[in-house]
């Protein structure tokens, strides 16, 4: 009688079964063993190594299944792992001919030469680099070439490929945190803004200047820089990390949402005349529901009511809520962090992020991975600590449930995490989450046992938009469920996540309708399509 | 004239003029050289004054006392003025004089409202004062839960929350029916945690103060944040209104409010309380902020841009002595 009531409790919403999941850490056993090292474990002299580093899920030689790639900070290369199917993967950094080192910070994928693979865009405090991808064989560092070398140093962080002005040619966005130098950076404690807590930790980024952020055109064979007349270079007054782009207020133009660590975060409008204009503040998304400016760092972008709006999610610092922007229409948000459930979890200062549909039930769900900027802070003996468990949020229809504590065993492992990226690489229908951890070997979050709902994931192909179709926006329709998507580049915490779409169709076995908006205007409608594959889409 | 012959010529005045010598060597802090130098010329006024700060800076207090104390009281100017009373203050709290201290205190904090000596003698005195009446309470009222409530406080200022709420939970098992004990051990609660168990424990608290005072508008505003963190938003909603009814002053409750009329879409009433918490917090952040976005949600676009330029004024860094030293450190170019 017991065991039917539980089985009966199991089978709630829209008959999609909703059990609890059960999440293990598969690295090692995947061949991910590598340490990779960013700055010092025990204690940290300058921000620069608080920040990195970045991951990325892309099929980087179109096999259908999705490699890894993993920023490194000095001491190592950043790692490109080729997945070998059968849930192993082997390390290929050498023979792709990824060799550039230094401070790496983020990553972000997109085809910019529509060639039809996929190429690595990497940031760095000092020089970036853009690898093109030749023909999935090898990668060429193309920085130069393509005029996206830096005239100096700078601190970027967060990048996307966006096409900003539909011209089928993806265009290149990179944040940038502060301006850094390591002899004229104040030691720790030498400033008020070098203490938490009592305790003498490395400086900033208050009291650190600041930096603008850049905007690259794509002028076919070449970057032009356009941060000053695009109106990306203002304002000026931001510690800029994480990225994430969007049609935010529904014009069919893609938008650019920017986390800023301990300023207002930031809202590039884009009015489709080549011209960006800053409306966080107004339209919501810039402070907390008090006024304030946290410490933003990863952000993720979903319709997560089902409202065909999508909604902004920030991660943010110990002693601050993580900020959930609900998207009430025409590009207007506010602060739902508290009545959608999050209003719980101080403790924990969260990077990488995003909105993912672990038991395909037609509910974008959330996962933060965690870790403090200061491994100091061990020293005071409190709840709050270096290295922390992730958390993971179930979306019953609008509301976040913290289910952290009974989804297995990888949620609760401690670890000092910094980008997180998702993806299926296995094509099982379950997605997966790949997390950099600080001077330790990454995380592969898996599910050990998959859920019996249904899904699709979508991989899209512009002609005339950009052949990654980044940008393109979806509807799909299962039955009563309609779900809404954006093909994105960047996003989480300085991270590229699959270029393809998951969708979760709880009991649906068939997708009735997929509506496609393709950056330029294109639409497109796919019917009757089954469930449980990855279906390509080529633009027509 | 070159530099050095304008030195010379300032070292014969000085070594020519035993006052003007007595008072360098004062500011110097070489009294004893000052002493020996302004007693040559008794009948200089501004000898005998710096002669009577010597002599306090030198531990004669009592026997300057009068001396200053007169002084103090009549007009001098503003710099000799300022010098005896910090001497004067100083002097009588060595003195245990300290009714006769507070007074100068005040005064000098009343003509020098910015100057650090001032300011710093005043935080002297309180500390003193402060450190006697505890060190009073506990010599003579040992057993009283003040003495708990007290440890209890400090405790919370040293950031030692789980002792402080050790301490507010003796003060309270000895004097249960006293009122803010409750409050301020479910404060203490949530400044050490606030992961769901600490969140209902501190509720708890809350309440039990409210059992005590039913009409403490800020421990019915923390039940209601509280309730709202735990999605219980008709019961949040309950404590929030009450909270605003009753302290129709309390600028946290009427935005609360504001927030839940904004939910209704009943917008002018939310900014008709906001346009309220504005008034009575003008620098208030979150006031301003929500009356914006109040404002923008209500279609005043005009109104909700006035209050987007009052928020930004507000969020402005200090300008100041510390700011500009940062500055300077940021801006200075990198090595090549």
């Amino acid at each position: 009688m017991r065991r039917l009531a539980v089985t009966f409790l199991c089978f709630v919403l829209n008959g999609a079964e909703t059990g609890t999941p059960e999440f293990r850490n598969v690295a090692s056993e995947a061949g991910l063993t590598e340490t990779i090292p960013n700055g010092g474990a025990a204690s940290k002299q300058f921000i620069i190594e608080t920040t990195g580093s970045g991951v990325a899920f892309i099929d980087y030689d179109n096999d259908g299944l999705l490699d890894i790639f993993l920023v490194s900070g000095p001491g190592s290369a950043s790692r490109m792992y080729h997945n070998q199917g059968g849930g192993r993967f082997r390390e290929v950094t050498r023979e792709l001919g990824l060799t550039h080192t230094g401070w790496g910070q983020g990553v972000c994928a997109g085809d910019y030469d529509n060639d039809g693979y996929t190429d690595l865009f990497v940031t760095y405090w000092g020089q970036n680099t853009l690898y093109r991808n030749m023909g999935g064989r090898r990668f060429e560092d193309v920085t130069e070439k393509t005029r996206l070398k830096q005239d100096r140093v700078r601190y970027n962080t967060g990048c996307a490929f966006i096409d900003y002005d539909n011209d089928g040619k993806l265009d290149l966005f990179v944040a940038n945190y502060l301006k850094f130098d390591f002899n004229t950076t104040p030691k720790p404690g030498a400033n008020p803004y070098c203490f938490y807590r009592g305790l003498a930790v490395n400086c900033g980024p208050r009291g650190l200047p600041f930096d603008r952020n850049l905007l690259y055109h794509n002028e076919g064979g070449g970057f032009r820089d356009v941060s000053e007349q695009s109106g990306i270079s203002k304002p000026a007054a931001n510690y800029s990390l994480g990225v994430i782009t969007g049609d935010f207020n529904g014009d069919g133009l893609t938008d650019i949402y920017v986390a800023c660590d301990q300023t207002p975060s930031l809202l590039y409008i884009n009015h489709g005349n080549g011209k960006f204009t800053d409306e966080a503040l107004l339209r919501g998304t810039a402070l907390d529901e008090n006024g304030k400016a946290l410490s933003g760092m990863g952000v993720a972008a979903a319709d997560y009511l089902h409202q065909g709006l999508p909604s902004i999610f920030r991660t943010n610092f110990s002693d601050e809520l993580s900020t959930l922007y609900r998207n009430r229409g025409g590009g207007e948000f506010e602060d739902a962090s508290v009545e959608s459930g999050m209003g719980r979890n101080t403790r924990f200062v969260g990077w990488g992020c995003g909105f993912f549909d672990y038991d395909n039930d037609g509910w974008a769900d959330l996962l933060v991975v965690n870790g403090h900027a200061f491994p100091e802070v061990d020293r005071l003996h409190m709840d709050i600590r270096y290295r922390e468990r992730a958390i993971l949020y179930r979306n019953r229809q609008g509301n976040f449930d913290d289910v952290s504590e009974s989804s297995g065993p990888a949620i609760l492992e401690n670890h000092s995490s910094r980008g997180a990226a998702f993806g299926d690489y296995d094509n099982d229908g379950a997605v997966e989450v790949l997390i950099n951890n600080q001077n330790e070997p990454p995380s592969l979050l898996r599910q050990s046992k998959k859920s019996a709902n249904h899904w699709i994931t979508l991989k899209l192909e512009g002609i005339r938009a950009n052949r990654s179709a980044i940008g393109a926006r979806v509807k799909v329709t299962a039955g009563s469920l309609v779900q809404t998507g954006e093909v994105r580049s960047g996003g989480s915490y300085l991270s590229q996540s699959d270029l393809r779409l998951h969708f979760g169709l709880g009991a649906a076995t068939k997708v009735d309708r997929i509506e496609i908006a393709w950056p330029g205007g294109g639409r497109q409608v796919e019917t009757a399509l089954a469930a449980d594959r990855v279906v390509t889409i080529r633009e027509k | 004239m070159t530099p050095a012959t304008s030195l010379g010529v300032l070292l014969a005045f000085l070594q020519s003029d035993p006052s003007a010598l007595g008072i360098a060597e004062f500011n110097r802090g070489d009294y004893k050289a000052a002493r020996q130098h302004l007693q040559q010329t008794p009948s200089d006024p501004q000898a005998a004054v710096f002669l009577a700060l010597t002599r306090a800076a030198t531990g004669e207090c009592d026997a300057v006392l009068p001396d200053l104390e007169r002084r103090f009281a009549s007009t001098q100017p503003k710099t000799l003025h300022r010098l005896t009373g910090l001497a004067l203050a100083q002097c009588q709290m060595s003195s245990k004089r300290f009714a006769a201290a507070g007074a100068v205190i005040a005064q000098l904090e009343s003509d020098y409202p910015a100057d650090a000596d001032a300011l710093y003698i005043s935080a002297n005195f309180h500390m003193k004062a402060w450190n006697d009446a505890i060190y009073r309470l506990y010599q003579k009222a040992p057993s009283s839960y003040r003495v708990h409530q007290l440890s209890a406080e400090v405790f919370e200022t040293q950031g030692k929350y789980a002792e402080a709420m050790a301490e507010y939970r003796k003060a309270i098992a000895s004097n249960p029916k006293a009122i803010n004990l409750h409050y301020k051990l479910g404060r203490a609660v949530l400044m050490q945690s606030h992961d769901p168990a600490a969140m209902e424990q501190a509720r708890k608290e809350f309440s039990a103060e409210l059992s005590l005072n039913p009409f403490d508008a800020v421990a019915e505003y923390q039940v209601a944040q509280i309730l709202a963190t735990q999605l219980k938003k008709t019961e949040a909603a309950a404590h929030f209104e009450r909270a605003a009814e009753l302290r129709p002053d309390f600028p946290e409750a009427l935005i609360a409010v504001a927030k839940l009329r904004s939910e209704a879409k009943r917008y002018d009433e939310a900014v008709a309380l906001l346009e309220r918490a504005v008034k009575l917090q003008p620098r208030a952040e979150v006031a301003h902020y929500n009356l914006m976005m109040a404002y923008r949600n209500a279609g005043r676009s005009a109104e909700a841009q006035r209050e987007k330029v009052e928020l930004e004024k507000l969020q402005r860094p200090p300008e100041g002595e510390f700011t500009d030293f940062l500055k300077r450190i940021g801006e200075k170019a990198p090595a090549k």
